[in-house]
């Protein structure tokens, strides 16, 4: 119950980060009992007393302590006010530029709400396919298209996964001076194509490992005049999509000769 | 460490750290059983990557649910239907994981989808439109003293 509240809460509504600029436990309540978008949801978040992990290192300090529910496998459906309601209010996704704001332990905390969050509805969808009924949760209208909320919680996740490799990839370069994660090289293959070849990892070194043996990583000779005819097919296809984009202009040119030519 | 999972999990060889997965890219699907299970058996759809250590410990750290046994199974779908273009359509298959809970706990799938009564308030026009579609329910509904027998016959 908590859990899921805190989910709706946290994970998807952007008016409730007010709640994380926060520096006192008194903060904390006062702020709990101001936000007034869903009083429901807050009447039954119950704010513990500080515990013994969430101290201050630094002055300002911006923790996030989320309840431990207790409620086990109740987790994954909604909670019980919710059951046969026909719409379920819910909040915006989480854009990157919120996400990067957050410290590395409220994004892993996050990631877990939104996981729960996402376990719930999946497990809702799924029973009202089998009872063949509607879905609660309404389809939100977007800007472009209708998406349902499962779809804006994987786009949260996706940000925040992307924010994490961000700063593991910072913290990577800072210490070692290496660029990617996964090792791996250039290497040409059978037809001739140069490409990022990723390592894998095994058990055995390469050249005790027969599969990857059949694996070629060099150009046979009589493949080199198949290159040669896919080399012009392609510059072929360029000096075509240059020609007709000098003939446009000429056209355009003539026809409205005040139009100042494109620099390309 | 490793979220993105790159479709496979790395290579153990003995002395490595223990593989822990931070961020866990996995979700599940609790789904009512369509035969009977035993009182504390839980059925959910996994994706295909999970193993039953991973369900175990998924459900242990994350829900704090005290896990017994889990037993795994991959179900088929059907590569056999066509669209209106005449091409095979395949149905994703799924892993299906029947966790028995420990403990002696139980567990029974809710009614999610039970109707509330709602009563609207009164005066406004919902109410007025409810009073009116009852009238004329009412009024559909045959003469009781014709003892069931239809207005087709005659008399």
């Amino acid at each position: 119950m908590a859990a899921t509240s805190v989910g709706r809460v946290l994970t998807l509504c952007r008016q409730f980060q007010n709640a994380f600029r926060i520096s006192t436990s008194l903060a904390v309540q006062q702020s709990a009992l101001t936000l007034t978008k869903s009083q429901s949801y807050l009447d039954r978040l119950t704010y513990p007393l500080l515990s013994s992990n969430w101290h201050c290192h630094v002055g300002q300090c911006r923790p996030l302590h989320t309840t431990i529910s207790r409620r086990g496998l109740e987790e994954f459906f909604d909670i019980p006010e919710n059951w046969g309601e026909a719409t379920v209010k819910s909040g915006a996704p989480w854009t990157a530029k919120q996400l990067r704001t957050k410290s590395n332990e409220d994004l892993h905390k996050l990631w877990y709400v939104l996981l729960k969050e996402k376990n719930m509805l999946l497990t809702i969808e799924q029973e009202s396919k089998r009872q063949r009924i509607q879905m609660p949760s309404p389809e939100r209208l977007k800007k472009k298209l209708r998406q349902p909320l499962s779809l804006q919680i994987e786009r949260s996740m996706k940000r925040l996964d992307t924010v994490v490799k961000e700063r593991e990839d910072a913290l990577r370069l800072l210490q070692t001076g290496q660029e990617r994660a996964r090792p791996g090289a250039w290497r040409k293959d059978i037809f001739g194509r140069v490409y990022w070849y990723r390592f894998r990892e095994h058990a055995l070194p390469w050249y005790m490992n027969k599969r990857y043996k059949r694996k070629r990583f060099y150009t046979p000779l009589f493949v080199t005049p198949h290159i040669r005819l896919r080399l012009e097919k392609h510059l072929r296809a360029k000096t075509r999509i240059q020609n007709k984009e000098r003939e446009k202009q000429t056209v355009l040119q003539e026809k409205f000769p005040q139009i100042k030519a494109q620099s390309s | 460490m490793i979220s993105c999972f790159p479709y496979r999990y790395p290579l153990y060889q003995i002395g490595n750290p223990q593989l822990r997965i931070f961020r866990p890219p996995f979700s599940l699907t609790l789904v009512r059983p369509g035969k009977e299970q035993p009182q504390d058996t839980v059925q959910f759809r996994i994706p295909m990557e999970m193993t039953k250590c991973d369900v175990r410990n998924y459900l242990e750290k994350i829900y704090n649910v005290p896990v017994g046994a889990v037993r795994t199974r991959i179900q088929y779908c059907t590569n056999k239907k066509r669209n209106h273009l005449n091409q095979k359509v395949k149905r994703p298959d799924y892993k299906v994981a029947y966790v028995q809970l420990a403990q002696q706990q139980t567990f029974e799938f809710p009614d999610i989808f039970t109707e509330k009564d709602v009563k609207s308030a009164e005066g406004s026009v919902e109410e007025m439109q409810e009073k009116f579609m009852e009238d004329e329910k009412q009024r559909q509904k045959p003469d009781l003293r014709r003892g069931g027998v239809t207005e087709w016959f005659g008399l």
